[in-house]
């Protein structure tokens, strides 16, 4: 058995999760804190992967990233068939469960604590950083959490925008099946196995993260935040 | 009243209400009084700048805070620059950080930040809190954090919203007379809502009295207890025993009202025969008279013989209903160790005096007709 799937895997789901951090975050605080034309569209949108069949959603994104693609065009870089067109398709279908996770966390922080840190001072990048992120944080954490493990599980965008290039763009998913069909049984088994563990941790980690079971939270006095 | 230093004429359409506040505060405390929805946070909002109203000014001696008239360029300092302290009404503190934590918020980056917010600890008596969580702390620590926190800021004015609505009484008075002396030793302009009238005697320099989004009267408290602008400053004010009544004649001793068919003395003001008044006597203005006893001079108008219709104790007072021979009720309110030998259940026939000196007459020219 090789390492390559291991290491791209996480070399995959590494970018993939700063993707899902500035993206998801600057999409979940822009749903969260303001209300402007679209927005229920945009958030379709950004759900769109939870139900598009895998193929389709890297059909738009063969669009996106291919040549003629307007974006491709402005930067001149292709990424077709690397492993950074594998890290983007899985951001995108890791997106609606960290931007759904942070949004709701950020819709949560009291308002009143953001206008206390405004008399206080603070610009609105300093509330940000020093009242709404800490206070959202286990929920953006756990969005976070959702996110990766699923681009690290992502197996068809990947296959349309990556291809299956051993050593080069072939992930852990998709070693798995390229095992399956040459019936390198043990191979795969082991491979599952560590799919699984990987999976269960991070849904075990995320519950964990957003509640934590040894410190019940005590009563708050007053009403004020949570 | 001092020296006007901050100025407030603001408006603002809301769903519900149409808010229209106008006040002048100097170096003092103003109690913004009325029922709730009134508009009183609202105005609170717009001089913090946390909300945005429609048209008008407001200015802190010579520093814009907002401006926006038809013409002229729109002015609208955000919050952080305005240096005015607001202490919410459920504290707002930060969960995430400790007592010290939020008091040093404002000194965020500051040298000696940590030995300015355990100072201003110590001022509010609250360093064995330092490093408790809101969450560990009672209410009226909070509140005093809370406090602590925006004097950190150093501000020129002082927002309190409902600041004793969550705290005992004696917490209650304490914390009152401190914010007595702060506001006067940095010179604060300083604001305070309530809906307690106890609250608004007990800090208040004076009284605006808002009513739907607008600010019906303002003047020192007794003054506008005494001369309330209108009968709906009275409902505002809770004040009992209101009634309307005629004036009959006017001599040197003082003026004569008819309450239908009831004969009553009043203090001598300029009010000419005829008039039609709106007029109220203090529930502790009105006496219980002794059967056997010979009346003092403080009590001798103004008696009139009653029914007992009600009795309802309070902690240190007890309020009766009594039926007057008019087919009216007034309300007598004593504390309950006086009367005791008197039988007053209800039913019982008694004397009762309406205290000359007690019955306040609103200027008949701001009476509805």
């Amino acid at each position: 058995m090789s390492w390559d799937p291991f290491r791209l895997s996480l070399q995959v789901t590494a970018v993939a999760t700063i993707w899902l951090f500035l993206v998801g975050l600057g999409l979940a605080l822009l749903l969260a804190r303001r209300r402007f034309p679209g927005q229920t569209l945009l958030e379709t949108a950004i759900n769109l992967p939870l139900v598009l069949p895998p193929s389709v959603v890297g059909y738009y994104l063969l669009l996106a990233l291919g040549r003629g693609s307007p974006l491709v065009e402005w930067s001149g870089v292709s990424l077709l068939f690397t492993w950074m067109a594998a890290s983007i398709a899985s951001a995108v279908v890791g997106l609606p469960l960290m931007v759904q996770a942070a949004r709701a966390a950020i819709a949560g922080v009291d308002p009143a604590l953001e206008n206390a840190a405004r008399t206080l001072g603070s610009s609105e990048l300093a509330v940000l950083w020093r009242v709404t992120l800490p206070l959202a944080r286990r929920g953006i954490l756990a969005g976070l959490i959702l996110g990766s493990a699923r681009a690290l599980g992502e197996f068809g965008a990947t296959l349309m925008v990556a291809g299956n290039i051993p050593g080069r763009t072939q992930t852990l998913p998709l070693a798995i099946y390229d095992a399956v069909q040459s019936r390198e049984y043990s191979t795969a088994n082991q491979m599952v196995l560590v799919m699984t563990a990987l999976a269960f941790l991070s849904l075990w980690g995320a519950r964990r993260v957003e509640r934590p079971s040894q410190r019940p939270k005590p009563q708050q006095h007053g009403g004020a935040g949570r | 009243m001092s020296l006007t230093r901050l100025r407030i004429d603001i408006e603002k359409r809301l769903d519900t209400f149409h808010l229209q506040a106008r006040l002048e505060v100097g170096t003092e405390i103003l109690v913004l009084f009325g029922p709730s929805g009134a508009g009183k946070t609202q105005t609170l909002s717009a001089i913090a700048g946390l909300m945005t109203p429609d048209a008008g000014e407001i200015m802190l001696d010579d520093k814009l805070f907002f401006r926006k008239r038809r013409t002229g360029p729109a002015v609208n300092l955000p919050a952080r620059k305005r240096r005015v302290g607001f202490v919410f009404q459920h504290y707002a503190l930060f969960p995430h950080l400790t007592a010290l934590e939020n008091v040093a918020y404002a000194l965020w980056r500051k040298p000696n930040a940590h030995q300015r917010a355990m100072e201003l600890l110590e001022r509010m008596h609250l360093t064995h809190v330092a490093r408790h969580y809101p969450h560990e702390m009672s209410g009226g620590q909070q509140q005093r954090v809370a406090i602590a926190r925006v004097l950190a800021a150093q501000p020129e004015v002082l927002l309190l919203d409902e600041p004793f609505s969550a705290l005992d009484l004696s917490m209650r008075e304490r914390l009152q007379q401190e914010l007595r002396i702060l506001q006067a030793e940095l010179g604060l302009v300083a604001i305070c809502v309530t809906h307690n009238l106890d609250d608004a005697f007990a800090i208040g320099h004076r009284l605006a009295v808002m009513r739907e989004g607008q600010v019906t009267q303002v003047g020192p408290i007794e003054s506008v207890f005494r001369r309330p602008a209108s009968p709906k400053v009275l409902e505002i004010l809770g004040i009992r025993n209101v009634f309307h009544a005629r004036v009959v004649a006017r001599t040197p001793a003082g003026l004569f009202l008819d309450w239908e068919g009831l004969r009553l003395e009043a203090p001598l003001q300029p009010i000419s025969v005829g008039e039609r008044v709106t007029a109220y006597i203090r529930p502790e203005d009105v006496k219980v008279l002794y059967p056997n006893r010979p009346v003092t001079s403080a009590v001798s108008h103004n008696q009139v013989d009653g029914k007992v219709v009600g009795k309802q104790p309070h902690s240190n007072f007890q309020t009766l209903r009594v039926a007057l021979p008019n087919g009216h009720e007034v309300e007598v309110r004593f504390p309950t160790y006086t009367y005791t030998p008197l039988s007053l259940t209800p039913g019982e026939e008694i004397r009762l005096s309406l205290r000359k000196e007690g019955l306040v007459i609103l200027h008949p020219s701001s009476s509805p007709h």
